[in-house]
């Protein structure tokens, strides 16, 4: 978790990633985070987030990316 | 003959007058509906504005949006639009430049418009788009419109730190939108996906091939950019025929793998514009999608977005680069040398732009309107004004014109046009920063910022990020103890290019 924590504070330091839970639901990620943060938490934590991974539940929150890239590893 | 873009809006409210207009992820508007807002924006609006004078509109991404535009257009206004998910102190700066005595909010932005530095009237959409259509207000307002009268103004990054205003006229919009929508073959069963925001230059096809052609578009949920497989959905959910998107919008679902999973299905057309289009993701819709028209464009938003297009015939491979191609109907181009002669047959040229699709300047600033636009100094016999790019080209062999970068520090990124200038102004305002240089690197597209001084990173970022775009705020932020000098002192570019990783 303080990992990906590190990643997102590098690329956001503005949003609070603790304890946002609508990150993608209100817009405060854009099109451009998403792109960059794919490519950073791929070579990060040697998953392949694959297109119907790229859903709303998934990158609203810290938390629920975090279980994403869990269940990645595990496959 | 046609004076005003409300002569089209007139024909295709009545002729499409049940037809859906446009669409957003809540509601749609039809021909009729649509024109009956324009009328009462403009019947409220009309007496308290003058004639040629800016309104202000600052509106989501929804239905309405378009309709205060063209209401304001109607009270013989034209619009100024804005986008209220930028920075405040970016909004100020355009309020500055614009000085409009009147200003269109709708209810979801009125906190953001009383925090701004504007002493105007601020009225909110939701109170006046059905206000009580007042027919003598109506007729007379009209009759200020000619053909030149100013339409929009829309605003891109300026070198000095303060955006430039460029302001296009109905002649010029009309021009424009006649040659593209021949290239594109926008037909009324066109229905198009809009991604760009709408107060930005890349949404003119989206909003006015509708009041041309009759054609529908479908305003697109920012958040789905993000999320490809619901972009995709969302086009054929809509059955959505026509796309005109910045090179940005075009890469994002290749880069994320969305057409493993999903296709538009609908789609006949994707015009790209904004930034040179890397070939290995063109080449994923192409594979994808093989029958769809894809056409390149190149334009300043000085000459209203456009100079010139490329229709993509062959099969492209991950390294072609593709060319900008000829010019649109309309449109000249003539190649300058630094020297202001002609540039020799097969060498690389300022590209510069003339016809009646030149903006009437930059509001407010007749100085820097009177460098950029400038008589062509090839034409000694009559007044002919031409609008210099900057950016460089070369005619081949087929007569086709190619690119070739900038003359001076503009880049393009995420479909924006950016002053490199703009960016070190920014940073130099941060207390903590003695000394930068931004520089683009363009294999990866990270904006970068090397600085000189104590600030932290973290300040950096948000400090940007509370005076400027997204997409201006430096990705790669570096700290050094000296900026690389060369020689005669400038900073040494090159050097700090070999620091991008």
């Amino acid at each position: 978790m303080d990992e990906l924590m590190q990643i997102l504070e590098e690329l956001r330091p503005d949003v609070d990633f603790e304890n946002e839970t609508a990150l993608i639901g209100d817009g405060i990620l854009d099109s451009f985070d998403i792109v960059a943060l794919v490519g950073e938490l791929n070579d990060a934590f040697d998953i392949e987030i694959k297109p119907n991974n790229l859903v709303p539940e998934n990158f609203n929150s810290a938390k629920a990316m975090m279980a994403l890239i869990e269940q990645l590893q595990d496959e | 003959m046609q004076t005003s873009v409300l002569n089209w809006l007139d024909n295709t409210a009545s002729a499409y007058a049940d037809k859906v207009m446009f669409t957003d992820s809540n509601s749609t508007i039809t021909f009729a509906e649509f024109n009956k807002l324009t009328i009462s924006v403009c019947s409220f609006l009309a007496s308290k504005s003058n004639p040629y004078s800016p309104v202000v509109v600052m509106s989501g991404r929804h239905i309405y949006t378009s309709a205060c535009y063209l209401g304001a257009v109607r009270a013989g206004c034209f619009y100024a639009p804005m986008d209220a998910t930028m920075p405040v102190s970016r909004l100020n700066q355009i309020l500055g430049v614009i000085k409009s005595d009147n200003m269109i909010v709708d209810r979801e932005h009125l906190e953001i418009a009383k925090s701004l530095d504007f002493n105007g009237n601020v009225y909110v959409m939701e109170d006046i788009i059905d206000f009580p259509v007042d027919n003598i207000l109506l007729d007379k307002a009209v009759s200020n419109l000619n053909e030149t009268s100013p339409l929009y103004v829309i605003f891109t990054s300026g070198s000095t730190g303060v955006p430039k205003g460029v302001i296009t006229s109905h002649h010029s919009l009309m021009c424009y939108i006649d040659a593209v929508s021949k290239v594109l073959d926008i037909n009324d069963s066109d229905v198009m996906g809009n991604q760009s925001p709408l107060d930005y230059i890349a949404a003119v096809r989206d909003i006015y091939f509708p009041i041309k052609i009759g054609a529908s578009t479908v305003i697109i949920p920012k958040n789905e950019f993000s999320m490809p497989t619901e972009l995709f959905e969302t086009l054929n959910k809509n059955k959505v025929t026509a796309l005109c998107w910045s090179v940005a919008g075009v890469e994002l679902p290749a880069k994320l793998g969305a057409f493993d999973i999903i296709k538009p299905e609908y789609l006949k057309k994707l015009c790209f514009s904004g930034s040179v289009m890397p070939c290995k993701y063109l080449k994923i819709w192409q594979e994808a999608l093989p029958d769809v028209l894809y056409v390149n464009q190149y334009g300043p938003t000085e000459a209203t977005a456009s100079c010139t297009y490329y229709v993509v015939e062959e099969k492209v491979n991950d390294d072609t680069v593709l060319p900008i191609g000829k010019p649109y109907e309309n449109y000249t181009i003539t190649l300058l040398n630094d020297d202001s002669t002609a540039t020799a047959e097969g060498e690389i040229g300022e590209i510069c732009v003339s016809g009646p699709i030149l903006a009437l300047g930059y509001y407010g600033d007749v100085e820097r309107t009177a460098q950029s636009f400038m008589q062509n100094p090839l034409n000694r016999n009559y007044r002919e004004l031409i609008y210099k790019t900057g950016d460089l080209g070369k005619w081949n062999e087929q007569g086709i014109l190619e690119f070739h970068g900038r003359k001076d520090r503009q880049i393009k990124h995420m479909g924006h046009r950016i002053e490199l200038g703009e960016i070190e102004e920014t940073a130099k305002q941060i207390t903590g920063i003695t000394d930068c240089c931004s520089l683009y690197y363009k294999d990866k597209e990270h904006l970068y910022l090397f600085y000189v001084g104590d600030a932290t990173s973290k300040e950096i970022v948000l400090h940007f990020r509370k005076v400027l775009p997204a997409f201006m705020v430096p990705r790669k932020i570096i700290n050094l103890d000296k900026l690389p000098t060369l020689p005669n002192g400038k900073t040494d570019m090159q050097t700090l290019k070999t620091y991008f990783k």
